[in-house]
């Protein structure tokens, strides 16, 4: 049995992704829908209160009683804000979860109470760390914006820092409802690059890779570097600030006790131009931590391609290029890369998230645009003014990019949507 | 509360300590940690003396230099500095000296003073080294020091908020580490300050080994610093005094090269090395430990800045060991199969403080823009020929070009059989100028240039401006000053992506051809005492070769993405510290 038909349907989030794939087969038997994250950080300018539950009723309308899974590529706010139910439990996720998905696919690092040990399965050694580190990250994320961003914000000098670091913040703090629905609406597969998915078993005829995320294993094996856990970084870095872990913290301890000290807002005069520039100092060094816990938490994205009828769709969540790294080294997985027909835009169009290698694969320097009905379709799911800043040359979505989007792409962005609740097209099967 | 001035209202009524150097500079000994206050012999914290300019000091401490303001912003706290402390009556004090260390290593006021006293030192040997007077890389002549600056285990130089910024975090054991603890980082961080001044655009974008050097000669000063101090090497590493004679008895089992490479006196910063939970029980970095191969220049890793900059480390270091062992090994045996450990320990100091003065002298004789290792490895050999033309005796120029040959890395192509710099033996012409003017005014330099640009082989399209002239004075071992006038040029040639091709180069694909982009050149020209030009050594802003490579790197980093070169330098040392801290490798590991 294979697909005649799949539906791309990508919904306008704003800053965020949510993909609906629905795989259509013939005769009576039942359409396949995939929901690949939920989420937004920001939404749309001019959109509805309720955006999320629009979004999640229009889904449960399309899938119905239907065979559905939903894969979380990685926690951020931007991909999964969506599932949480909310206090009174009839928010979107719950929407979502009385659709009884058969299962929920998320990223090795995901896997709940699963210690360090012999016992492990071999893919996953380095668990435990690594979901410290992970807490870590959110810690020093809510820290960053409950605690260092209101100081940030009385002084009126450091509005670009502060505004970078609540919206790249916010994204990393913990959405504990949407987690624990996640964990709760379905039995949970945690994959890893070279798993085989049940995503596979789920849609016939369709042919599931996993690509990404590398296990530490796979990942060290990359770099050949015998490293200092990054890990043990996050951790002290937390530790630090007085977040995540309490053992050992800093954060409320008074560092000098017994000797004199004042407020900075009561420094003498000698002191006020050097305070004011540590501040600045302070909320760059944090800025600059937040963009690189969002990274690591970028990291954690699941790669998924899916293979049918002359197709192949690319879904890379947010992977930037240390978790292409690995994909990219090997080659049964860069033979499956090369004839990609659907391409998630990675990031929401971020600078590090489509690597050279990757494009330079699809379009060699020689190569010209096809006509537009043989080019690979392109999908962007972003909001451009909310990450990065053009003057630094970071902005998302990338200029460059999106230029090149559009030259050798038949690019879908949400930036070109303006009430619609949704973008979708369908691809059938290829001769 | 008031920031006073010491004995302001009466300046020239202060009493200063008895002058130590030179008869004529009086000094002011100052209470600080000889490494970290994890390096501890029978149980007590290692102490040392730092002899500091005895300026007047303002609380905080702050002198002419150096100003101290205790701001922490991870809690927005003020910690107060010693008011009025280094006075007492007419007489100048420190405050802690002679106390039991356990009863100042929680106040901050000690750790103000560490700082204080660890940077003066360090700017101190620069100075001494370079024969005059340094700048720092900022407008102004005062760098700010926060010993608490954040919460976080990371510190670094910052050139736009003209300030060292040191971090803390929980140790293993709970206990606070205080980066401004360590004798080595705050060594490291100032040597980033001094050498922004010396060489403000070796924190552009150019190459790997530019990007790298920053790193690897900030660790090389510190571990000589330490080295170079006959006090705490004698603390180290004579731990147990076997006495005879008078003398300290020390093993030769002890003074190979390996058991040296061990000691606590060759890794950098051994407490917050030690704090980092799960980390190795070693100093934070022990660059020495590295092995000498010259596959590392294939080695992508190598291309990290601060991987590649501890390749710097071990080469210097593994020459400073190879000067060391042959010293100590003409001492002979004088007891019982022992060394004179007193002897030992002054081999060491002198073949450290050599090394300190040859590798902060050497960027007098290096080009100011698009530094390579090789570049550098030329420079310490001239430096060091000029002062020592004759190096049979120690032989620290084989030494040193044996050092880094072992990593693959060899001098320059256009200089002499020795790997100095060639001698500039082209006809220049003195027309129009002035003799005087030339040791000291940069128009006058200026003018030089102008008159000289096709002997000097310059591009006369270029926008040229002569940064700095420095009148030098340096003092031979043998006591013969060397008197030299350095003149600090820049060439930049600012050009669009689609004329790169006219100069003779390959526009990167990721460079728009509309897009602009800097090229630099430039160099020093060394003048002897009667202002002849002696070297004219730098990098030409025509010269093809090095300019492509230069693009290609560029567009390899992502460089093109960047706005600006002030985009990208912005945080960089904050950035480079942080990826180092996240990172430990070794080539080939």
């Amino acid at each position: 049995m294979v697909p005649t038909s799949v539906r791309v349907r990508m919904y306008q989030v704003g800053f965020g992704d949510c993909f609906l794939l629905t795989f259509r087969y013939q005769g009576r038997t039942k359409p396949r829908h995939v929901l690949i994250d939920f989420g937004t950080t920001a939404a749309p300018s001019g959109s509805p209160s309720k955006l999320l539950a629009r979004i999640a009723e229009d889904i449960s309308k399309t899938v119905g009683k239907d065979p559905f899974a939903v894969v979380a590529t990685h926690r951020h706010r931007d991909h999964i804000a969506g599932f949480d139910p909310g206090s009174n439990g009839k928010g979107p996720g719950a929407v979502i979860a009385a659709l009884k998905p058969q299962f929920v696919v998320q990223p090795w690092t995901e896997q709940p109470d699963l210690a360090v040990d012999a016992k492990a399965p071999p893919g996953f050694k380095g668990l435990a760390a690594r979901q410290e580190t992970l807490a870590s990250l959110q810690a020093i994320a809510r820290h960053a914006v409950e605690v260092a961003l209101p100081k940030l914000q009385r002084s009126f000098q450091h509005t670009v820092t502060a505004g970078q670091l609540a919206f790249i913040g916010e994204d990393n703090i913990p959405n504990d409802g949407a987690v624990r629905n996640l964990m709760g609406m379905a039995p949970n597969e945690y994959v890893y690059a070279g798993k085989t998915s049940r995503l596979a078993s789920f849609l016939p005829g369709v042919k599931v890779t996993v690509l990404g995320p590398p296990t530490v294993k796979q990942h060290a094996g990359v770099r050949k570097e015998r490293a200092r856990d990054p890990d043990e970084f996050w951790s002290l870095q937390g530790k630090a600030l007085g977040v995540g872990d309490k053992s050992g913290s800093t954060g409320n301890m008074a560092l000098f006790p017994r000797h004199g000290q004042t407020t900075g807002g009561g420094a003498p005069l000698w002191a006020r131009w050097i305070i004011k520039s540590l501040r600045s100092a302070h909320g760059d060094q944090l800025l600059e931590l937040v963009r690189s816990l969002d990274t690591a938490m970028n990291n954690t994205s699941v790669i998924l391609l899916f293979e049918f009828g002359g197709h192949r769709f690319l879904f890379p969540g947010d992977a930037q290029i240390e978790n292409w790294e690995y994909a990219l080294g090997q080659k049964k997985f860069t033979e499956l890369l090369k004839n990609v027909t659907v391409y998630k835009v990675g990031h929401h169009g971020s600078l590090n998230a489509t690597p050279k290698t990757l494009w330079k694969e699809w379009y060699p320097q020689a190569a010209k645009p096809l006509a537009m009905n043989r080019r690979m379709t392109s999908f962007m799911s972003t909001k451009a003014g909310k990450h990065g800043s053009v003057a630094s040359g970071t902005e998302v979505p990338r200029t460059k990019l999106v230029t090149a989007l559009k030259k050798w792409t038949r690019l879908h962005s949400t930036e070109d949507l303006e009430e619609a609740l949704y973008v979708d097209e369908i691809f059938a099967v290829r001769d | 509360m008031a920031r006073r001035a010491v004995d302001a209202r009466r300046p020239d009524a202060q009493t200063e300590p008895a002058p130590t150097r030179g008869g004529s500079v009086p000094l002011r000994p100052l209470t600080i940690l000889a490494q970290d206050p994890a390096v501890r012999r029978d149980g007590k914290i290692l102490m040392a003396t730092a002899q500091i300019t005895a300026e007047p000091l303002m609380d905080g401490p702050c002198g002419a230099r150096i100003k101290v303001v205790d701001y922490d912003a991870s809690r927005d706290r003020l910690y107060l500095p010693m008011q009025g402390g280094y006075q007492q009556g007419g007489d100048w004090l420190d405050p802690f000296a002679g106390k039991d260390p356990a009863r100042f290593l929680d106040d901050p006021r000690f750790h103000q003073q560490n700082v204080y006293a660890i940077a003066m030192h360090t700017l101190g040997v620069f100075e001494s080294a370079l024969g005059r007077r340094t700048c720092f890389g900022f407008k102004g002549h005062q760098l700010h020091i926060a010993p608490h600056a954040f919460a976080g285990p990371n510190a670094y130089y910052q050139r736009e908020n003209r300030c060292l910024c040191f971090g803390y975090f929980p140790g293993r054991d709970g206990q606070i580490v205080h980066t401004c603890l360590s004798h080595d980082v705050v060594a490291h961080e100032m040597t980033h300050a001094l050498l922004d001044g010396l060489r403000p655009r070796f924190i552009d974008p150019s190459s790997p080994d530019q990007a790298a050097f920053h790193e690897g000669f900030a660790d090389v000063v510190a571990l000589l610093s330490v080295l170079s101090d006959r006090a705490i090497v004698e603390q180290v590493l004579i731990r147990r005094k076997v006495m005879r004679d008078r003398r300290a008895l020390i093993s030769p089992n002890e003074l190979t090269a390996s058991a040296l490479k061990a000691s606590t006196l060759l890794g950098l910063a051994e407490q917050v090395g030690t704090s980092i939970p799960n980390g190795a029980a070693t100093a934070l970095r022990r660059s020495v430990a590295l092995k000498a191969s010259p596959r590392w220049l294939e080695d992508p890793d190598c291309e990290e800045p601060h991987r590649r900059g501890e390749i710097l480390v071990a080469t210097v270091m593994d020459a400073f060991l190879a000067v060391w062992v042959a010293r100590v090994a003409s001492l002979g045996i004088v007891s019982r199969g022992q060394c004179d450990g007193n002897r030992v320990v002054e081999e060491g100091v002198a073949a450290a403080n050599h090394l300190l003065t040859m590798c902060i002298r050497a960027l007098d004789y290096a080009p100011s823009t698009d530094l390579q290792y090789v570049d550098y490895l030329s420079a310490l050999l001239t430096a060091d020929k000029e002062t020592v033309p004759d190096d049979s005796k120690y032989h620290y120029r084989q030494i040193i070009r044996d050092a880094f040959r072992a990593w693959g890395i060899a001098p320059v192509s256009h200089t002499g059989g020795d790997g100095c710099w060639e001698s500039f033996d082209r006809r220049v012409s003195y027309r129009n100028l002035r003799s005087e003017s030339l040791r000291r005014d940069t128009d006058e330099a200026f003018r030089f240039i102008w008159e000289n640009f096709d002997a000097l082989q310059l591009a006369r399209e270029a926008y040229t401006v002569v940064q700095a002239v420095h009148p030098v004075a340096r003092v031979a071992p043998d006591g013969l000053i060397v008197r030299e006038t350095v003149i600090d040029y820049l060439q930049i040639l600012t050009v669009r992506g689609h004329e790169l091709r006219a100069l003779g180069l390959q526009r990167p694909e990721e460079l728009p051809t509309s897009k602009e982009v800097r090229l630099y050149g430039g160099g020093v020209l060394v003048l002897d005492e009667f202002g002849r030009l002696k070297y004219s050594i730098g990098n030409n802003v025509a010269k093809v070769a090095r300019q492509q490579a230069r693009l290609d790197y560029l567009a390899k980093m992502g460089f093109f993405e960047y706005r600006s070169d002030q985009d990208f330098s912005r945080g960089f040392f904050a950035r480079l510290h942080l990826a180092r801290a996240r990172d430990r490798w070794t080539p080939g590991g």
